[in-house]
This record gives C-alpha cells, sequence and structure tokens, in this order.
C-alpha cells in the first residue's frame, strides 16, 4: 500500500496547480489541503522551513518543495505515464523552457497585468517578446509536450486558466488570438483535457480571488516597478 | 579519425571565473568527457555571434555544445552530461527523494547563495554587512545539509558538490573584501572544500581565489 500522498497548496496558485497536474497525470490520488497564505500554519512553517512557500508535496513522512522539484520527484516515484520526455536532449529543452518561464516569463507577466501607466509599457513589451517565444515552442503541436500534456505544459498552466481570469479582473489583453493563435488553441485544448480535468481550478473562484486582491497586487506591482 | 571527431564533438562556451561555468566544466571532467573550451570573455559587454547564435534567449554562458545542439542552463547542462554519459558513475542518485533533494539545494544555491554573494560585493557599508551575514546564512544551511558526510552527494562526489563547490574559489574574496574569517564560520564547509580540492577536476576548473577576487574587484569595481 503507497504511503498517502498530500499536496500543501493554494487554489489561486499556479505553482501549486503544477503540482495537481502532475498527480493527475500520473493517476496518483491525493488530498489537497489549502494554505491560507495571509496566516501560514504550522505545518507548511515545519515542511518548508526554507522557503515557507506552497506548493509542498508531503509523500508519507518525506516532503518534497519547489513546485518543478516536486514535477521531476512526482515523474520519477510513481508509475504511469512520463511527465518528462525520454530523450537526453529533449529533455534539456524542456528544463530550458520551464526555467525560462520561471526565472524570466513569469515576473514580467504578472506586473503587465498589475501595472498601469508608463511603467507598465515596458513590462508589456518584454511580455509579448516572452509570449513569442512561447508560442514558437508549440510549433504545430497541440502540447508542448506533443500530443498529451507534458512538463512544460505543467510549467506552463498559468497561461491555461489564470490568463482569461486575470484578464477579465485587470481588464488587461495580453494573450491575444491575433497575435498569439498557438498559445490561444493550447489554453483550449488545455481546459477540454480530459486528463486534467479532475483538477481543472474553479473559474468563479479564481475571479473571487483576483477581484478581492486586486487592490493589493496593484500596489505591489507598483511598488516593484519604481525600485 | 574517430578519436579526433569524438573530441571536437563537445564545446563548453564559458569564462574561466564563471562559477556557473564550472559547473558544466566539471560535470564533464567527472566523467571523463574530452571538450573544447571557447572562451567567452565577459568583461567585453556584446555577446559574440556564436553565444547570440547558441542562446538568443538568455546570451549567457555556459553554454553547452554538443554534436552542434546547445544546451543552456549550468545545471540543466550538468542533468544532460549525467544523463548522456550515464555509464560513467551518476552524479545524480538514483533515489527520486534523494534526487529531488538534490535539486532542492542547487535550485537554492542559485536562488540565495549567489544573489547575496553579488549584492555583497556591489553594495557598501551596512548593506554590505546584511549581505555577507546572509551569505553566511545560507552557507550555514548549507552545512546542516552536508552533516558529516564526506560530500553532498554521500560517499560519493555528486550533483550538488557540483553546483555549490565552484563558489568556494570566492571565499578568499569574501575573507578579503568583507574581513571574514570562513574557516571560523563555516567550519563544516571548509573541510568539505578541501576535501573536493583532492580531486583532479577541481583542482583543474577551480581557479585561486585571489585570480577570482582580482577579477571580481574588476567587474564590481570595488577598491
Amino acid at each position: 500500500m503507497s504511503p498517502p500522498v498530500k499536496i500543501i497548496g493554494h487554489y489561486a496558485s499556479p505553482y501549486s496547480h503544477r503540482v495537481e497536474m502532475a498527480l493527475q497525470l500520473k493517476g496518483v490520488p491525493y488530498e489537497l489541503i489549502q494554505e491560507d497564505l495571509s496566516n501560514k500554519s504550522e505545518l507548511l512553517l515545519a515542511k518548508n522551513p526554507v522557503h515557507k512557500k506552497v506548493p509542498v508535496l508531503l509523500h508519507g513522512d518525506l516532503a518534497i518543495c519547489e513546485s518543478l522539484v516536486i514535477v521531476e520527484y512526482i515523474d520519477e516515484a510513481f508509475d504511469g505515464p512520463s511527465i518528462l520526455p525520454a530523450d537526453p536532449y529533449d529533455r534539456a529543452m524542456a528544463r530550458f523552457w520551464t526555467n525560462f518561464i520561471d526565472t524570466k516569463f513569469s515576473q514580467p507577466i504578472w506586473l503587465a497585468y498589475w501595472s498601469e501607466g508608463e511603467a507598465q509599457k515596458a513590462v508589456v513589451k518584454e511580455t509579448k517578446e516572452n509570449l513569442a517565444l512561447l508560442e514558437a515552442q508549440l510549433n504545430g503541436k497541440r502540447f508542448f509536450g506533443g500530443d498529451t500534456p507534458g512538463y512544460l505544459d505543467i510549467a506552463a498552466c498559468m497561461l491555461g486558466p489564470w490568463i482569461g481570469v486575470l484578464e477579465e479582473v485587470t481588464g488587461v489583453t495580453l494573450v491575444n488570438g491575433n497575435e498569439f493563435p498557438a498559445l490561444c488553441q493550447w489554453a483550449k485544448e488545455y481546459s477540454s483535457s480530459e486528463a486534467l480535468e479532475p483538477c481543472h481550478p474553479d473559474r468563479d473562484r479564481l475571479v473571487a480571488y483576483f477581484t478581492e486582491n486586486k487592490e493589493k497586487y496593484k500596489m505591489m506591482a507598483k511598488t516593484m516597478l519604481q525600485q | 579519425m574517430a578519436a579526433a571527431a569524438a573530441a571536437v564533438e563537445v564545446t563548453v562556451v564559458d569564462f574561466w571565473c564563471n562559477e556557473f561555468g564550472m559547473r558544466a566544466r566539471l560535470a564533464l571532467r567527472e566523467k571523463r568527457v574530452p571538450f573544447e573550451f571557447v572562451e567567452e570573455d565577459l568583461r567585453v559587454r556584446e555577446r559574440s555571434d556564436l553565444v547570440r547564435r547558441m542562446n538568443p534567449v538568455h546570451r549567457a554562458i555556459p553554454i553547452l555544445i554538443h554534436a552542434g545542439r546547445p544546451v543552456c542552463g549550468s545545471l540543466n547542462i550538468v542533468e544532460y552530461v549525467d544523463e548522456v554519459w550515464s555509464k560513467t558513475p551518476r552524479l545524480l542518485p538514483a533515489d527520486p527523494l534523494e534526487r529531488a533533494n538534490a535539486r532542492f539545494w542547487a535550485d537554492f544555491v542559485d536562488q540565495k547563495v549567489y544573489d547575496a554573494q553579488a549584492r555583497f560585493f556591489t553594495n557598501r557599508g551596512e548593506e554590505k554587512a546584511a549581505a555577507m551575514a546572509e551569505l553566511l546564512g545560507h552557507l550555514r544551511r548549507l552545512e546542516a545539509v552536508l552533516r558529516d558526510r564526506p560530500f553532498f552527494g554521500g560517499d560519493e562526489f555528486g550533483f550538488l558538490d557540483v553546483a555549490l563547490v565552484p563558489f568556494s574559489s570566492m571565499f578568499y574574496g569574501y575573507e578579503r573584501h568583507g574581513g571574514v574569517d570562513m574557516e571560523a564560520e563555516c567550519p563544516v564547509l571548509l573541510r568539505w572544500v578541501r576535501r573536493c580540492g583532492e580531486r583532479v577536476s577541481v583542482r583543474d576548473v577551480l581557479p585561486s581565489g585571489q585570480d577570482m577576487y582580482a577579477i571580481h574587484k574588476e567587474f564590481y569595481q570595488t577598491e
């Protein structure tokens, strides 16, 4: 009997969602423990003392932190369809682009949605350049991983459910069908994927969350761009 | 000749004092893979045509070029080398949890250690002292991970050893620039550094503390 699998996560976090996607694709049942990020639990602080962040994967007594480290762990620790490709060069390409998402892509797009005025222009430009790079990576495929979702699809999940929500709440349009047809199609493939359906986030709940936190995020973006 | 073709099949584009690039070169040496070292002088502002062609997204080094195809990102390169030349002792262990731990802590080095080191060299006064205090805190966390084992990889030199040991070439710089006594602050780590220094790969790849300090002074224009 395999030890129980739990995620300490948050429904509005794409990083947390990555872990759910990975477990879903592997067919591993899990329990999701929702963390209150404004009042972090003893459990979270004990299991992720270094970063104190979600997601954390609990596999029996083991705790694994950092979403992409967790996804690779899930791929290696559990049987089921492979998340990373088999060929070393393809794996290196997948890791390159997931690293790109985390180190170059995520912050500018977040700032592009939440900032305003002159400061917003530069991050919008940078975001569109980054989106174009990801658009090119799809290259006619249904998913970044090919016919089925893989490691890069998991890493890029923010471009699925979150984009529509952020564009509705902020009124900012970035991922439009004219400039990024492949990414828009990818988002559709993602949302209609039967394999991922059980862990799809609740759109209304996401809209409520980002609406509630709108002023806070706008203030954070303003502060960050002033530095 | 087949041997000559194999010898130029792997190229590393790097600069001698780049801590991230040292990871790639250490991995190749540990695996006994011959490679050509193409130097990219980071003191020159513009990147070369080669770098811009092989890493258009980041225009950064190190870049591993294997049979004409680029691999970018230092830890990515180390994993790739480990997977391609898999018959030689593995840098990442077989166990998924140990692999996750090695990757987690290597990512910690990237997220925390390098950033604090850079702030230590670029800031002055209170901010400089705060950066060094932070940096020592990170190194002590890593000492707790090492415990009393010979290497982060356990009995064998492994992935996390490769990820971290290049930063030890800056310890002399911490002492000179910050008045830090590294032996007193991180004795467990210093013992590990000396043990790593017994390896031919580490001796060949890591520059001397003096050379590292001198070129970083040039980069950061300190003192």
